[in-house]
């Protein structure tokens, strides 16, 4: 293991743990306010279809992220309305979203810019001169996509909001209990609304960093399980949005350790690398019990 | 206004929506979407069509059975895609075995098939309730897993002999489900499937173990306090619920496919939820609801033949009904709530 193997290693767990971590920093502040949205994986889908095409028909990589936002908000939107005010199971409505967000993906995608991969204009990577340069820290911590560190600076934001805010204070109120917050004369469907939309803001995000950043190019059912994972994290997490990044990069983690491993070990078959992080969420979410129940001894 | 009133203005309202979602995309694609609902019940209640309705509906079926039955007892059960490939690879690999054992080898070809699913299904139940890892999550992610070990198994181990397509051996012959109606791919897991509808309403209405899951999907503290074993009994439910994902990958590969391949019954699992939740559970529901579902499908792949609208346009029409059929229990406030 030298020196370039690890910077690499690192700034691979960087770049692809940044899609999950941006959909779970969301995540964590819908979850933390009551609602639970699996639909993200569907948001994902359609934020990373929206951001390619986009990218593509602007010429601008960042008119396709701010399209991605804005699809993130909109179908987050009709998550809030399903949930909030037609008061439908929270499960269902993500799961419509879910199948919504392959079909609205998969159908646009096949309609515009066409079904194959398409190559897209990319978000290029910060350079910040010489501290880009320095060994391991450099690659890894200063040559990341402009993307990422709006990621960190999203998840260290939100987690200060809601835990050192009076506004947070309140987001928390409603998640723990609806009827208190009722009491307390918080307006608790504008405070769940308002995460709900920043959930999918930051879902659309991460399917734009996986189009317009990771891949440059939109392959259908790309986000292949990640908005399920950033579900996962939030788990992990127990809806801290900090914590639940953090489990993201460890996501990013295992899937750079496994295609590092399809290149050292050819002979093992592909697919039993590829179920790694997969296992890793199974694995965790297990193990994750036990030291909560030590925690309680 | 009466209270009646508004409500058949709501569920109208409802069903107006639904229909226009999926009818905005097809106009934005530059297509006339009453000629597409038209070519699309044209084809599927056609001298052609019927049959693949029906031949789509058979998996559909089992795997919305299998779904709701982990609903009834409070559980989310996601990973029928995963669980139907796990039946299914059980299924095939013990095939060749079974050559020369008539009618009673295609019996064990499917209970193979079944058990397949249910060990996936009863491990998601063992981590849910000996760990606390949400069910949710993990038959997800183990849908990723079994994709990725059908994926090696037929491209290693269970390849057909001459070694170049991805694809397994063929079964034996007597493992074959036989077509039912010639000139079509109907094939005789309709009778399969029809019986797991009845055996579904049975164990449901009649055993102990429908009402015990029951109780514990309405009230987990309600069970335990009774002095279920719900750690068991959670294992159990879940262990049926993936048996009739598997029982479907068994019954694909018997009556359409003979052999493994990829992207066997591809987005069933998500089509599954859909149906149970439309058919609110009901055993007697669900074939109707697979049935709705076996239209899409098919119907869907004929657009794509003949006017040439891409296929994930039925995934738009599924979410579509979920999101309307969810809207339909706010419109009507009297009926339970499903799950």
């Amino acid at each position: 293991m030298d020196v370039l193997f690890i910077t690499a290693l690192l700034a691979a767990t960087i770049r692809l743990g940044m899609a999950i971590g941006l959909a779970a920093i969301g995540e964590a502040a819908s979850e933390r306010s009551g609602v639970f949205n699996i639909g993200i994986e569907g948001i994902m889908l359609s934020g990373a279809f929206v951001a390619a095409w986009g990218s593509v028909r602007t010429g601008s990589p960042w008119l396709g992220v701010l399209f991605a936002m804005l699809i993130g908000i909109l179908l987050a939107a009709i998550h809030a309305f399903m949930v909030l005010v037609l008061r439908i199971d929270q499960f269902v409505s993500g799961i419509g979203m879910v199948i919504f967000g392959l079909g609205f993906s998969s159908f646009a995608a096949r309609l515009t810019i066409g079904a194959k991969p398409t190559s897209v204009h990319g978000l290029a990577s910060l350079d910040f001169g010489a501290i880009s340069h320095i060994p391991i820290v450099g690659p890894v911590l200063f040559g990341q996509s402009p993307l990422a560190y709006i990621a960190l600076a999203l998840a260290v934001g939100t987690g200060w909001v809601i835990n050192r805010t009076a506004f947070g204070l309140e987001i928390r109120a409603c998640g723990e209990s609806t009827a208190v917050a009722e009491t307390l004369a918080i307006p608790v469907k504008i405070r769940q609304t308002a995460c709900i939309l920043f959930g999918g803001a930051t879902a659309g995000l991460g399917g734009a960093y996986l189009s317009v950043v990771q891949v440059d190019a939109f392959v259908e059912n790309m986000v292949a399980g990640r908005g399920f994972l950033a579900v996962a994290c939030v788990m992990l997490g127990r809806r801290r949005p900090v914590v639940a990044f953090l489990a993201a990069l460890g996501f990013g983690l295992a899937e750079a350790v496994q295609i590092r491993m399809q290149t050292i070990y050819p002979d093992l078959p592909y697919q039993f690398l590829v179920i790694l992080p997969y296992v890793a969420a199974i694995a965790a979410l297990v193990l994750g019990h036990s030291r909560r129940r030590l925690e309680t001894v | 206004m009466s209270e009646g009133m508004t409500r058949v203005i709501r569920v109208g309202v409802v069903f107006v929506v639904a229909a226009l979602i999926p009818s905005l995309f097809v106009l934005v694609a530059g297509h006339n979407p009453w000629r597409v609902l038209e070519t699309l019940l044209l084809y599927a209640l056609g001298p052609q069509g019927w049959s693949e309705v029906l031949v789509h509906a058979i998996p559909l079926t089992l795997i919305g059975l299998g779904v709701a039955f982990a609903f009834r007892g409070g559980f989310f059960n996601i990973g029928a895609d995963g669980q139907l490939i796990a039946g299914a690879v059980l299924a095939v690999f013990f095939a060749p075995y079974l050559d020369g054992w008539g009618i009673a080898g295609l019996l064990v070809f499917l209970i193979l098939g079944s058990l397949g699913g249910a060990a996936l299904g009863a491990l998601a139940g063992y981590l849910r309730a000996w760990f606390g890892a949400s069910e949710i999550i993990v038959t997800i992610m183990l849908n990723y897993v079994m994709v990725q070990m059908i994926s090696y198994l037929i491209r290693g181990p269970m390849q057909e002999t001459s070694r170049f397509w991805p694809q397994s051996y063929l079964i034996p012959e007597n493992c074959f489900l036989p077509v039912i109606v010639q000139g079509t791919r109907l094939h005789a897991g309709l009778f399969v499937a029809l019986a797991m509808v009845i055996a579904f309403a049975v164990i449901q209405r009649r055993t102990v173990l429908g009402f015990k899951s029951s109780v514990l999907g309405a009230n987990p503290g309600a069970a335990a306090y009774a002095g279920f074993r719900t750690k068991i009994l959670t294992v159990v439910v879940m262990a049926i619920s993936g048996g009739l994902a598997g029982l479907a990958g068994a019954v694909e590969v018997g009556g359409i496919y003979q052999r493994l391949q990829d992207n066997m019954a591809e987005g069933f699992g998500l089509a599954g939820i859909a149906i149970a939740l439309i058919a609110r559970l009901e055993a007697a529901a669900i074939p109707l609801a697979a049935c709705l579902f076996g239209i899409f499908f098919a119907g869907t792949g004929a657009l794509q033949r003949e006017l040439a609208l891409p296929f994930p346009l039925v995934w738009i029409i599924e979410g579509a009904v979920i999101f309307a059929v969810a809207a339909v229990q706010w419109a009507l406030p009297s009926r339970k709530a499903v799950a």
